[in-house]
Formats: C-alpha cells, sequence, structure tokens
C-alpha cells in the first residue's frame, strides 16, 4: 500500500465529522466572547483583583472561568484590558489561561474525547494550563512593560501607569459609551462581535479539519508507527502540528482525538500548546508584544510542554 | 461595496452553514458522520446561524464591525482577508456536502488497520449494551445518553438495555436476544468482538445461529480454500474521522461472489476458536447476501 492515496469523498467524509462536531462548540464560544465584549465592561475585571501580586496573577489565570475568551479573542481582549488599567503580568496570564481555563473547553475536550478517558484528559489540560499561565505570569513580573509591549501599544496607554495593582484608569479610549448603550445596542455588539470571531476563527478550523481529514484518510496510518510510538517524538510532532495548524481551543480536541496512533501524552502537548501559541498568534501576539518576547515565549513553551507532556507519557506508560 | 464586505459575505455565510448543519440533521444523515449525542449540537447550532444571518441580512445596524482600526479581528479588516474567508468557508463544505458517502473506501479502510480481535481497544471502548444477563451485570444505566444501545441492522435501537436489565440473570439468552423474523439472534460485529473476550457473553452465542450485516473485505488469514472473508463495520467512538474498522471473520460455504466493500446480510453459526494465542469470533455462515446499507453506517 502505498503511503498516499487521497480520495475525496472519504476525505468529504471525515472533514464534515470533524466541522459537525466542533462547530457548535466554536458558535458556543463565539457567542460568550461576543456576551462579554458587550456586557462586561473593561473596569470590572480590574476591580476583581486581590491586591496581592501572585493572588492576582492566580485569579487572572482562572479569569477564563468566568470570562471565557478564544485565543484570538484573548489577545484582543487584553489590548482593551491593559488600556482600561489591568497590570501588564496579570493581562499576559489571562492572555495565556484564558484560551484553556475555560468552561467551553472543558466541555468540549471532554466530549471530543469520550470513551478515552475524557475526564483525565480534560483535568489534565486545564491544569496544565493554568500552570503555564501563572508560570508565564510570574516570569514577567518585574520585566518592564516598556520592555515588552509594542512601542504603538505603549503610547495609546492612556498616561503614565503606576506600577501595582490599584492603577486602574479611567477608560478614554473610545468606550465611554459602554454605560449607556442600551441592551438592544449590546445585543446588536455581540452578534457583531461573536460572527466576526466565528468567521475568522472557522477559516482556521476548516484549514485544520482539512489538513487533518487528509491526514486521516490519505496518509497509511503504518508508516506513522515510528513517530507516533516514540514518546519524546510523537509529543514534538504534535506541538509541532498544533502550531501549524492554528485551531481554535474550543475545537482542537476534535482534531487531536482523529489522530489515533498517537499517545495521550502527544494529544495533551498538543491541546496545551496550540491555545498558546501558534502561526495565528505568532502574528497577533506581535501586534502587541516585542519580537524578542514573542521569540522567548515560543521557544519557553515548547521547551517547557514537552519536557513535561514527554514526563507525563512515560509515568503514563509504566502505570 | 462596504454592504456587499460588511453584511452580504458574513450573512450569506452563516445562512450557507446554517442550511447544511439544519439539512444533514433533517435528512437523518449526521448517523454516518457524529455520534447521537452530538446530533441536538448540530440542530441548535444550525438554528442559531439561521438567526444570526438573519440579524446581518435584516438588520444593517449590526454589520458594522471591522471597519474600527481598532478591530482585531486579523482577516475582516481587509477586503482580500473577507473574501479569502468567505471562499474558504463556503467552498469545501458546500462540496464536501454535496459529494459526501456515507461510508469510507476501501484504501481508507485498510490504511487504518481493521480489527479482529478488540483486548487492545477495551479500554477505549465503552461496552456495548447488550440485551440480556450479561448486559445486566455492566450495570450501566439504562438512560445513560453517553452509552446508547446499538443499532439494529436497520439503523434502530436495539432492543433493550431497559428490558434487559429487569430480565432475571438465570433467563435463556434466547428469550431476551433480539431476533429477526426468521428467528435468528440479530447482533452487530461488535457483539461479537465482545462476547470473544467475555466469557458469560460467550455463552450467549457460542453455537446460535446469528445474522448480522456489514462490508465485505477479502481475508488473507487461514484461507486456503478461499472460503474466509471479514465482515467490516466502522466503530466511531465519537465522529467518523475516529471511526476504527472492526470485523468478525466469516467462512461460507463457497467463495463470496460480492465485490469488495460491499454490504452483506450473513446467516451462521457462531464458534470462538483460538487462533494466534487468541480467541477470535468466527461466523460459520449458512447464507451469504448482498444486501442494502443500513440507515446507519457507522457502529457506536
Amino acid at each position: 500500500m502505498s503511503w498516499f492515496s487521497f480520495h475525496f469523498s472519504d476525505f468529504a467524509l471525515s472533514f464534515l465529522a470533524i466541522i459537525f462536531e466542533g462547530i457548535p462548540f466554536l458558535l458556543l464560544g463565539s457567542l460568550v466572547s461576543g456576551a462579554v465584549e458587550a456586557f462586561v465592561p473593561g473596569e470590572m475585571i480590574t476591580r476583581w483583583l486581590p491586591k496581592n501580586y501572585t493572588a492576582a496573577i492566580i485569579v487572572s489565570a482562572l479569569m477564563g472561568l468566568v470570562i471565557p475568551m478564544c485565543e484570538c479573542g484573548s489577545v484582543v481582549e487584553i489590548r482593551r484590558l491593559i488600556r482600561k488599567g489591568l497590570p501588564l503580568p496579570c493581562a499576559i496570564t489571562y492572555m495565556m489561561g484564558a484560551p484553556i481555563v475555560s468552561p467551553v473547553v472543558a466541555l468540549s475536550t471532554f466530549a471530543a474525547f469520550r470513551g478515552q478517558n475524557p475526564l483525565e484528559m480534560t483535568v489534565l489540560r486545564l491544569v496544565f494550563g493554568f500552570l503555564i499561565a501563572v508560570g508565564v505570569g510570574l516570569a514577567v513580573r518585574d520585566i518592564p512593560e516598556e520592555k515588552l509591549l509594542q512601542p504603538a501599544m505603549l503610547e495609546s496607554l492612556p498616561g503614565k501607569r503606576r506600577t501595582g495593582l490599584s492603577m486602574a484608569v479611567p477608560g478614554g479610549d473610545g468606550e465611554a459609551g459602554f454605560g449607556a448603550e442600551g441592551v438592544r445596542g449590546k445585543l446588536f455588539r455581540t452578534v457583531q462581535s461573536a460572527t466576526s470571531d466565528f468567521l475568522d476563527v472557522t477559516f482556521f478550523f476548516v484549514v485544520g479539519a482539512s489538513i487533518a481529514a487528509t491526514f486521516n484518510t490519505a496518509v497509511n496510518q503504518a508508516l506513522l508507527a515510528p513517530i507516533a510510538t516514540n514518546p519524546a517524538l510523537s509529543v514534538m510532532a504534535m506541538m509541532v502540528l498544533a502550531f501549524a495548524l492554528a485551531l481554535c481551543s474550543s475545537t482542537d480536541a476534535f482534531i487531536a482525538v482523529s489522530f489515533q496512533m498517537f499517545p495521550p501524552a502527544a494529544k495533551l502537548a498538543f491541546l496545551v500548546f496550540g491555545p498558546v501559541f501558534d502561526t495565528k498568534l505568532f502574528f497577533l501576539y506581535g501586534a502587541v508584544f516585542r519580537r524578542w518576547f514573542v521569540m522567548s515565549l515560543a521557544i519557553g513553551l515548547f521547551i517547557v510542554i514537552a519536557l513535561v507532556c514527554n514526563h507525563l507519557g512515560l509515568i503514563l506508560n509504566n502505570t | 461595496m462596504t454592504s456587499l464586505f460588511n453584511r452580504w459575505l458574513p450573512g450569506v455565510t452563516l445562512l450557507v452553514w446554517s442550511g447544511v448543519l439544519l439539512t444533514f440533521y433533517a435528512t437523518r444523515r449526521l448517523g454516518s458522520f457524529i455520534v447521537p449525542a452530538f446530533h441536538t449540537n448540530v440542530l441548535v447550532a444550525g438554528l442559531v446561524m439561521l438567526l444570526m444571518a438573519g440579524c446581518f441580512l435584516l438588520l444593517p445596524g449590526v454589520a458594522s464591525c471591522c471597519d474600527d482600526e481598532r478591530c482585531g479581528h486579523p482577516l475582516g479588516r481587509r477586503r482580500g482577508g473577507r473574501i479569502l474567508t468567505f471562499l474558504i468557508l463556503i467552498l469545501p463544505v458546500a462540496a464536501a456536502a454535496t459529494f459526501t458517502p456515507r461510508s469510507f473506501d476501501a484504501s481508507t479502510v485498510g490504511s487504518r488497520g481493521v480489527v479482529t480481535d478488540v483486548s487492545g481497544m477495551m479500554s477505549r471502548l465503552t461496552r456495548p449494551k447488550l440485551a440480556g444477563p450479561a448486559a445486566a451485570a455492566q450495570s450501566a444505566p439504562a438512560d445513560d445518553p453517553a452509552n446508547p444501545p446499538l443499532p439494529t441492522h436497520d439503523g434502530s435501537p436495539a432492543a433493550s438495555t431497559a428490558t434487559a436489565q429487569s430480565t432475571p440473570a438465570d433467563t435463556s439468552a434466547d428469550d431476551y436476544l433480539p431476533k429477526s423474523k426468521d428467528g435468528n439472534i440479530q447482533v452487530q460485529v461488535i457483539d461479537l468482538l465482545y462476547a470473544a473476550q467475555d466469557t458469560s457473553m460467550r455463552a450467549d452465542f457460542d453455537g446460535k445461529t446469528v445474522e448480522t450485516i456489514g462490508q465485505l473485505m477479502p481475508d488473507d488469514s487461514h484461507n486456503a480454500g478461499g472460503n474466509r472473508f471479514k465482515l467490516m463495520r466502522m466503530f466511531m467512538y465519537c465522529c467518523a474521522a475516529d471511526a476504527k474498522p472492526i470485523a468478525t471473520l466469516v467462512e461460507a460455504p463457497a467463495a463470496p461472489s460480492a465485490p469488495e466493500m460491499a454490504w452483506v446480510k450473513v446467516v451462521g453459526k457462531v464458534e470462538f476458536p483460538i487462533e494466534g494465542g487468541r480467541t477470535i469470533p468466527v461466523l460459520k455462515a449458512t447464507k451469504v447476501e448482498v444486501t442494502d446499507p443500513p440507515a446507519d453506517t457507522m457502529l457506536y
């Protein structure tokens, strides 16, 4: 049997299956993000944070449970939150945590891994995502924001910001009418924002589902055995794939689970690395942060997630 | 031009997607793609998209996002990006929805590796709910939505988990296993594979005449007479993308005349010989005939 044999009918069956399974969760995520954008003022978030810096970072990593955002949405959201006065380390922690530590992601991961230890995979994903977010937040805590943010982003901040947690400042960025907007207007904004998010992210989901369906139906799975059965190689291969596919965290579990030959640890690496760093995030991060920080984030996250998942894989194999 | 990009492209995209989701739901074709637990999600998503499309197409005030400099939607900011998004979102889905079949081609099935022994998959599988004492012993709740009973060959739900749970453990298997009008026990391929791994379930089928359907695939093992073949079904955990081909072996009186991947109905006696150190199910067929595909081509 040759290594590649493409049949459109098989591709279509697999492709539509992934789409049908994932699209409701993507839509749910978009609607929740849209509602948060329309109904939750940025100042409210800064008011929730504890005064203690470490506690504030931990709370920021959990904020996705209350304010769920997909990764694209969270990058956009932190621009708004930083302008609203959210401390930068907390904003970065939220940006890293929200795409994983979220009820929508928990639901979709549990659903996708149905029959394959769904609770174990969901808990591991959320806990690992939380730890990654807190780790990044603590790592950037003492770095001046001038070294992290793009000059254009710095200039857009309203006045000289103070360090510390009581730094929330009035908006002044065009959102003054937020409170004055009626419920009807906010509903319109919810639909508007949800649709834009949905169309943007579905673009990547369709591309990802196409690649996954091709991989599933056209590539001879037996040839993948050397990679899939090697713990270290399988983890790194799935992380590279997560980077390339640039999927939304609310649907990536449906893609991950379709790579049947790969072990759970490799799928976990895919599910943790993808939401915090992929091709589209590389560009989105670049619009907010300086290049050195984006590159450091990529390398640091890759190494840490690969090492942890590889170690986890060895533990799981020995139990 | 602005209204085309802000209003019509998103509205039409949502409308097309909604149409695809609702059509597949209404025509009951979803069973070939995803497990029943997800069907309602598709219906709700289709209806919500229809509503959103209506907002865009009927309420022009909604469609003004992405004109803002600060808009965070990378593809929505540029006209080229919006056209590209529109094409990528419409074309693959429309093509796949138009030309998709209900089952996989032989090469894809072969590439995934046909499983005839589920011992290696036991930890991943949700155990099937058979009617009978063996099923009652499985102790899964009758109305567990995550574990629907296996469908019968015509796609309707199998008889009875509820019946099974009210059946005394010492009742004869013949009393509770669903039967065809010819009196044959109706089973699915997965039932036989499970039975091979479970002594109590094996006793329910060993030596009994059963009737089952599946797709015909050649078998190269112990097949000197050429009359042995695999009866294959795709078993999905979640969706067709993760479906795994599973098969029971069939020994027919003569080499099968049906082409590879044809849907056939097999009637025969079940045996559980040990081959290669493994207990496997073999159907000693008395009748093999070509049949129509079932409503749900996948098992779950």
